[in-house]
């Protein structure tokens, strides 16, 4: 051993100075295993690095063959004398690999095995030395995790999540976004943002915006699908900063709301039906239809009442209509008058409005309201109607009974 | 549709005229001369105006009925429009368009009906 | 429902006013319609064409869908160089005419339509534009 530090001596490590020197070096370098092996392998120097790292104690060690620092595996393939072997041939052998430490843990380890030889070239030991990877390994797989965990939870959004750039280039997006658009991350990044939409003009002021102020909210664009379909969503976007502050893109979340949309559509197809049974025109007997109003009258709902009591009252042949505003809570000027427009239609038919179920004060508002129903036929009850209209059915058919 | 084309029935001491589906304007005023015609020809006490196959009545349209209405009721006779079609009725009331005082009838028959019914009113008086 | 290609038609004489409004029947029905919207409509240009005919002799009635979002809409056009009219909104109201008519031809148009604007300069001449939306 000592001849070997000495023949080190005239190697480039005399540079260092002298042995005692070279020694307190080794000493002082914990994050390295630093130690030497004779021609098989045996421990004949150990550091504090070493002690620290591998878990021996210089007084256990020394003597002792390095094969104990290969895990079983390892040990049973001849990795140790393989390593030296190679180290002798090649000059220096440096892998990454497993190693044990005293208390049979395993770790992790950046290990440079390098042949120590005397003046004539002769083997006579190796230098070994040892890093424990373990930490830097932990930083890296965080890392590595880190980006994956971002890459799945880009992915992992249900929605379609994108970056564009100041160019309005798209820079990347996720899986959602391949399938919203139906084209492939291959085809889109790379292309015009704008040019996905159905207004590329409302894209683009959505994107200036989002320059402007920052950031936009429940922006409302049309994306076209490759096969034409055309979907609804919701932008959410804002800009990213490097670390000098200068804008390099947009992050952009979209909300698919085709299906509100069509959920939308069907809860207005739903109102409109209940709309349309909440003013049902029954044909009661031959001649005379009867329809109840029920609920507030907007302008769309009297206009589609009006067009169903005419198509009804087309239909069955009907000359007396009744209509009952027993069930409206409240008439303004509006509505009346789409009242009265309802019984003019009729007449323009051939057939006649009893307004039936006019409440005390319905008829208060029709009158301070100034609303002329003198030219229509009025009753309070649904009843005393029905007898109008009997008495305007008799009235033609007493003529047919006379020519009898 | 040429003016010719319209026909004029005289039907039990009534005039019954049925109007094309999409006449010109040129029909329209033709439609008024033969009836106006028809009625002093035939000494009639009343027209039926069958509409029935009517798409489209405009303000045109409307201006030249009113004024029929008013010279055969100035010739001793009444109209009955028969038959309007239930979307043409909404669009006419929307128009604000307005018949005047001729009377309606959900078709010919009951048309002919009314007519009757007016005319022994009358002779009750 | 389908889409419809635009296409425009000169007014020039009474029987053209037949014309124009069979050719809105079509295209209003084409667009999805209901029956009573399709009258509606056909009445308007009835009117509106009328109205070209009358006061301005000739002119030309043009037609195409539109879109607002997801909403599709038919736009009719009927465009003149004729005298113009000097007070739109006197115009617009009910019962005022120059020559023999009701006066009920624009303010009904404009009750039968979702949306008209009028353009008009005197000695220049006239563009109304009316829109119907299809009931979502
Ligand atoms: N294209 C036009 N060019 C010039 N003036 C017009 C034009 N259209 C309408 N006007 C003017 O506006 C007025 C009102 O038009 P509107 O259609 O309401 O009534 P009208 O044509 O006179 O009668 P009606 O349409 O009821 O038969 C017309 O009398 C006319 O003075
Ligand atoms: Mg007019």
């Amino acid at each position: 051993m000592k001849r070997e530090v000495k023949t080190k001596a005239n190697s480039p490590a005399a540079v260092l100075g002298s042995q005692e020197s070279y020694r307190q070096l080794v000493d002082s370098v914990t994050d390295y295993a630093i130690i030497m092996l004779d021609q098989d392998g045996h421990v004949v120097s150990w550091n504090p690095g070493a002690e620290r790292i591998q878990g021996y104690t210089k007084r256990e060690i020394i003597g002792k063959h390095f094969e104990r620092f290969y895990t079983t595996e390892d040990v049973r393939r001849g990795l140790p004398g393989q390593d030296l072997k190679n180290a002798a041939k090649i000059g220096r052998v440096e892998s990454e690999v497993l190693r044990v430490r005293k208390d049979g843990t395993q770790f992790w380890a950046n290990v440079i095995l390098s042949p120590l030889r005397d003046q004539e070239g002769t083997v006579r030991g190796f230098a070994k030395a040892t890093r424990d990877l373990t930490e830097l390994k932990r930083a890296e797989e965080t890392a590595r995790l880190a980006s994956t965990y971002n890459r799945s939870l880009i992915d992992a959004t249900l929605d379609p999540l994108l970056t564009i750039g100041p160019d309005g280039k798209l820079m990347d997006v996720n899986g959602a976004t391949e399938a919203v658009t139906g084209r492939t991350r291959q085809e889109l990044i790379g292309t015009d943002f704008f040019d996905y939409f159905t207004e590329p003009e409302r894209a683009r002021a959505g994107y200036q915006q989002i320059f402007r102020d920052g950031s936009v909210r429940d922006y409302p664009l049309e994306l076209r699908r490759s096969d034409g379909q055309v979907v609804s969503v919701l932008f959410n976007a804002s800009v990213y900063r490097d670390e000098a502050g200068n804008v390099i893109g947009i992050v952009a979340v979209a909300r698919d709301i085709t299906e509100r949309k069509q959920a939308e559509a069907r809860i207005q197809q739903q109102s409109r039906e209940i709309m349309e049974l909440s003013t049902p025109v029954m044909h009661v007997w031959q001649g005379v239809v009867v329809a109840p109003l029920i609920g507030s009258l907007d302008s769309q709902r009297t206009q589609q009442f009006m067009e169903r009591l005419l198509d009804r009252i087309v239909e069955t042949n009907s000359p007396v209509a009744l209509m009952d505003i027993m069930g409206v809570p409240a008439v303004d000027s509006q509505t009346a008058q789409h009242l009265i427009e309802t019984v003019s239609a009729v007449r323009l038919l051939g057939a006649q409005v009893v307004m039936t179920g006019v409440r005390p004060a319905i008829a208060q508002t029709l009158v301070h309201l100034g609303i002329d129903l003198s030219g229509i036929i009025t009753r309070s009850s649904l009843s005393a109607g029905l007898q109008v209209a009997f008495d305007i059915l008799e009235m033609q058919v007493v003529p047919k009974d006379k020519r009898l | 549709m040429p003016a010719e084309s319209i026909s004029v029935i005289k039907l039990r001491g009534l005039l019954l005229v049925t109007v094309p589906p999409d006449p010109d304007d040129t029909t329209v005023s033709a439609l008024q001369e033969k009836v106006l015609q028809a009625m002093v020809q035939h000494e009639s006490r009343g027209l039926v105006l069958d509409i029935s196959t009517v798409q489209t009545l405009d303000s045109f349209f409307a201006r030249t009925v009113v004024e029929t209405v008013q010279m055969v009721g100035l010739m001793g006779g009444r109209t009955v429009l028969a038959g309007m079609r239930a979307n043409v009725a909404v669009t006419v009331t929307q128009l604000g368009l307005s018949i005047g005082n001729a009377l309606t009838a959900l078709d010919v028959d009951r048309a002919i009906e009314l007519l009757d019914a007016e005319a022994s009113k009358e002779l009750r008086l | 429902m389908n889409d419809l290609p635009p296409g425009e038609f000169p007014i020039g004489s009474e029987n053209d006013i037949v014309s124009a409004r069979r050719i809105i029947r079509n295209a209003a029905t084409a667009l999805g319609f209901g029956l009573t919207d399709v009258t509606r409509i056909v009445t308007a240009a009835s009117e509106l064409t009328r109205n070209i005919y009358v006061h301005a002799k000739s002119g030309i009635m043009r037609w195409r869908s539109v879109h607002r979002g997801s909403g599709v809409g038919l736009e009719l056009t009927f465009a003149d160089n004729g005298p113009g009219i000097p007070d739109v909104a006197k115009a617009l109201q009910v019962g005022y005419t120059t020559g023999t008519g009701l006066g009920m031809g624009l303010p009904g148009s404009k009750r039968l339509t979702d949306e008209m604007t009028i353009q008009s300069e005197v000695g220049r001449g006239t563009t109304i534009v009316v829109r119907k939306w299809l009931p979502t």
